[in-house]
């Protein structure tokens, strides 16, 4: 019940002020604008005054009530919350909670207690950060102090039940054990997220026991294994979807690179084959066509780690299952790939099948140069080693290289002269769409590399030809019109240029006739 | 035709014609009339009298044009952008009908311009004159108002948006500002029911008017004859017989400008590409995508289109907008009423204060454009936005060479001495673009030195001795 507090303040808080309200603050509190500061100025401003004039009348008496209770201390404490620029909602919430107005006080709390909005100026643990702590999306949807630490919100003195249900503070901060069980109090019961968030899963607890992070946390009770708030965070922890979240996709890499990029960290973490586990993924990835794509060009629909390995089952891809992470987004390629003769060949080699072409973190961006019959192509490297003088193979590389080649170029030469046309006053939309549909057989044909075998490749490769021979007959049409066009003008400007040129001798001869050659001197 | 050939030679078929209609509607007296019309010569070069024409060629092409693009074009929020892509990319021609009245729009202003500013430093506007010019200047409003109101007609996302931000700058009219707004877009945004008034301006009310004024214009010229050269600048000299002297050389202009506009036409289809003169049709609008970035007017709106820029938020209890548009109206009224300010020209007596007075009106308008284009304060990031600073700064120096070129081949060819006007106008460039003082607080020096000129002027020596005689 003590719980629903804060979130009918705030459901109640967002209606209007009363009609009849004039804003007027409670004397207690315009008592505190009396309060001078060391330099003998006022501590509370007129931009404060407004801005609690503004905050609707039930918050001003809570604010009131708790300065007559001096759980808000005085002026500088008032001033501290106020720093937060809260919205009148989370206000509300703040002002009616006494865990957070004590321990944002500077002057009654240590430093090592204190909840400031700027912890490096107060020396404050950075944990107790209040502006990230009143953005934490427990506290946006009411969730307090006490609904982690215990006690109770209206209570102004702290009782034992606060920290009762954690392990002591020797052992809670050495063995992190409890930390997802503690969590999944809430996350892992359908029916109390149903009241916060119906949509948010509650699988997370038994998907974590599977993951690397759980065996080695639960099982082997390593408590330097990564567990909820490794990733999460305490006191600010935001929603996926935020940009400040340290899930967003976007932050995931850095997430998870603070431990698997710190070889210091690592160290003593072996893979399943005994080598050491490596620290250069996150590295790796930022090189990547997949880290470029999420954090340099912003496209959110990029893989993060999770995307391959999970979340809360974070987990290594095995050999056998790397090709399925891949084909979660290429699944054609995955496809063609199955039918291919290759597929055999890398079952019978245990090869992971995308990786063994593309790597894994560092994948770079594919290009045709890639499909060569040479040493240093990626064909013949492997062919070498494993399937020497199989002149097919090469035959079928070539083939694909130079198709592939001829393609590419086409679309490189047209689409300049259409862009150029296009700006002459051409109709250049069928050739664009034209040059997209050609566009869109390349891409095609690429995926259908994963075939190879010609017969797959050409059904790709036969739409880009079909395409190119369209392309270039639309545009030999918009030239013929465009020779049209300046033949025509040509035509026109000779005809009226013999035709000015017999106006101008005319002109000439009535002048001469008339002998007013002195007042034609300026004619044009 | 003219009755000089002999009694006995049988009548032509032109004759036959001519008897019949000169029969009915007495032509005798017209022809008369031609015959004896002349165009003075003598003074200034006589290209000034040709641009009238040139301006009457271009509204020609600008009606047969539009004609021809309203066998196609429909108004409607599911038509208007459709057609104008029909008519540019099936019907045949349709291109060059749509970039011939674009091309030919912009000509025309042109033309009136050049044609208004040499009407204004030759003195025709004095008296008897003063009803022409001021025809002449309404003419001008409504030439501009055509190419705002054609302007939307394409229906896409450039000319919604440039819409928008001109007609709001009417809010800025006191009193009426809102209601005015609403009238103009037919509701309080920019919507359907804007299109369809702008259309009905453009093809309907504003030719009407256009034709109405034109023809008032070109009889009081009849009525009146062109004007002659100042008697203080030219001797008496005999004139150029209008048929077909001067017609033929008109034509002949009219033709040059055909193969101009011809050439361009073909060249450079969708306009120059310069801000303000463009027509590439792009994006349908879409009310509800996010404004267009860097919206300008057309490039003859874009000296009024700085001006609100340079004007504070508020300025003398006024919103800056307002102001600006205050300071536009009263120079607007002072060059209407020119003729009658002009008591000098008037008497036939040299005013070289209104002359200067264009040459500054040439300079504070170019400053002001040149500031518009961004001219070198372009960032070559397209994202950033650019640097006022560096624009003000190159469009001074550009204003300041130009103007001192002008200035000294004014001592020099024309011997003019009176440049209180045009000295202000560039100090106010100088003070803003290259030290960097506020428009305003330049502009307000300038007036000081204007008023300072005025008065000196008039107290020392009469301005007729300083505008030696030519």
């Amino acid at each position: 019940m003590k719980g629903l507090f804060p979130l009918l303040l705030l459901l109640g808080s967002a209606a209007p002020n009363p009609s009849g309200d004039d804003g007027k603050l409670p004397a207690s509190v315009e008592k505190l604008f009396e309060e001078k500061g060391g330099d003998g100025k006022p501590i509370l401003g007129d931009g404060d005054r407004a801005y609690l004039k503004k905050l609707p009348l039930h918050t001003r008496e809570l604010i009131a009530k708790d300065v007559d209770a001096v759980t808000l201390g005085g002026a500088r404490h008032l001033k501290a919350l106020l720093s937060l620029e809260l919205s009148s909602q989370a206000a509300a919430i703040v002002f009616s909670d006494n865990c957070i107005l004590c321990h944002a006080d500077p002057e009654s709390q240590k430093p090592i207690h204190l909840f400031s909005a700027d912890p490096k100026a107060t020396n404050s643990s950075p944990l107790l950060n209040l502006k990230s702590f009143v953005s934490d999306v427990h506290f946006r949807r009411g969730l307090s102090c006490a609904g982690c630490h215990g006690g109770s919100p209206d209570k102004d003195v702290m009782t034992p039940d606060i920290a009762a249900r954690w392990p002591k503070a020797d052992v809670r901060h050495v063995d992190r054990t409890w930390i997802p069980e503690f969590c999944a109090r809430c996350h892992a019961d359908p029916g109390f997220m149903r009241g916060f968030n119906p949509s948010l899963p509650t699988d997370q607890l038994s998907k974590y026991r599977q993951s690397q992070h759980g065996i080695l946390l639960l099982n082997e009770k390593d408590s330097k294994a990564a567990q909820c708030v490794s990733c999460h965070g305490v006191h600010g922890i935001r929603g996926p979807k935020s940009r400040q979240s340290t899930v967003h996709p976007q932050a995931i890499p850095e997430t998870c690179g603070h431990c698997h990029a710190d070889p210091k960290y690592m160290a003593g973490y072996r893979k399943d084959d005994g080598t050491p586990l490596p620290t250069d993924q996150l590295e790796g990835f930022k090189k990547s066509v997949h880290g470029k794509a999420l954090l340099e060009r912003g496209d959110l629909g990029a893989p993060a780690c999770n995307d391959c390995h999970g979340n809360h089952a974070a987990m290594p891809p095995a050999v056998s299952s790397i090709s399925q992470v891949c084909r979660t987004c290429h699944s054609q390629n995955g496809t063609f790939f199955d039918g291919s003769k290759h597929k055999q060949a890398f079952e019978a080699h245990h090869w992971p099948e995308c990786e063994k072409c593309h790597g894994k973190h560092q994948i770079a961006k594919p290009t045709d140069a890639l499909i060569s019959d040479a040493s240093d192509g990626l064909c013949g490297s492997c062919h070498a080693e494993n399937a020497r003088d199989n002149r097919e193979c090469n035959e079928t590389a070539r083939y694909f290289r130079s198709t592939l080649t001829d393609l590419v170029t086409t679309s490189q030469r047209l689409r300049p002269e259409t862009e150029e046309l296009a700006t002459r006053g051409l109709d250049a939309e069928p050739i664009v769409a034209s040059l997209d549909e050609l566009k869109d057989a390349i891409v095609q044909t690429r995926s259908r590399v994963h075939t190879f075998d010609r017969g797959g490749f050409d059904q790709g490769a036969k739409a880009g030809r079909e395409a190119a021979a369209k392309t270039e007959a639309l545009l030999e049409a918009a030239r013929s019109e465009q020779r049209y066009r300046r033949n025509g003008l040509l035509v026109s400007i000779g005809l009226m240029s013999f035709l000015a040129v017999v106006m101008g001798l005319r002109i000439r001869e009535l002048s001469r006739r008339r002998g007013q050659g002195n007042g034609d001197r300026h004619d044009p | 035709m003219t009755g000089a050939q002999s009694p006995a030679a049988p009548a032509s078929t032109g004759e036959r014609l001519y008897r019949w209609l000169d029969a009915r509607f007495g032509l005798g007296r017209l022809v008369e009339f031609a015959r004896h019309k002349e165009v003075p010569v003598g003074g200034h070069s006589m290209v000034w009298y040709y641009l009238g024409g040139a301006t009457l060629f271009f509204f020609t092409v600008q009606l047969a044009s539009g004609v021809l693009l309203l066998m196609y074009y429909q108004a409607g929020e599911q038509t208007s952008y459709e057609s104008i892509r029909y008519i540019t990319t099936k019907v045949p021609f349709g291109w060059l009908v749509r970039s011939i009245h674009c091309w030919s729009a912009h000509l025309m202003i042109v033309a009136l311009v050049v044609h208004m500013f040499s009407t204004m430093m030759l003195k025709a506007y004095r008296r008897p004159r003063e009803l022409t010019w001021l025809t002449g200047f309404v003419l001008f409003a409504i030439a501009l108002g055509f190419g705002f109101s054609g302007y939307l007609l394409p229906w896409n996302e450039l000319a919604f948006f440039a819409t928008a931000v001109g007609t709001d700058s009417v809010k800025s009219v006191p009193v009426i500002g809102q209601w005015l707004l609403e009238v103009m877009r037919g509701g309080p945004d920019v919507t359907i029911n804007t299109l369809y008034r702008f259309f009905a301006l453009h093809v309907v009310i504003l030719p009407l008017v256009m034709v109405a004024v034109v023809s008032t214009h070109l009889l009081f010229i009849q009525v009146q004859g062109m004007a002659k050269p100042m008697a203080h600048q030219a001797p008496s000299r005999p004139g150029l017989r209008f048929f077909p002297d001067f017609l033929l050389r008109d034509l002949l202009l009219w033709l040059v400008c055909l193969i101009v506009l011809s050439v361009l036409v073909y060249l450079l289809p969708y306009g120059p590409g310069i801000p303000g003169m463009e027509w590439e049709l792009g994006k349908k609008a879409n009310p509800l995508a996010p404004a267009y970035p860097g919206i300008k007017p057309e490039w003859y709106f874009l000296w009024v289109y700085q001006l609100l820029k340079e004007f504070p938020a508020h300025l003398f209890g006024m919103e800056g907008p307002q102001a600006a548009l205050l300071v536009v109206t009263v120079l607007m009224g002072i060059w209407a009423l020119v003729p009658w300010l002009d008591r000098r020209a008037a008497k036939g007596l040299p005013s070289p204060m209104f002359t200067d007075l264009a040459i500054a009106a040439i300079i504070f308008m170019a400053y002001l454009t040149l500031k518009a284009w961004d001219i070198g304060g372009k960032s070559a990031d397209p994202s950033k936005l650019p640097d006022a600073r560096a624009t003000a700064w190159t469009c001074a120096w550009i204003v300041l060479g130009v103007s001192s070129a002008i200035a000294v081949l004014r001592i020099l060819a024309y011997r003019q001495r009176w440049m209180f006007f045009s000295g202000a106008a560039l100090l106010q460039v100088v003070l803003n673009g290259v030290f960097g003082v506020d428009y305003l607080i330049a502009g307000a020096v300038a007036l000081v030195v204007v008023i300072a000129g005025v008065v000196l002027t008039s107290r020392k020596s009469p301005a007729a001795r300083l505008e030696a005689p030519r």
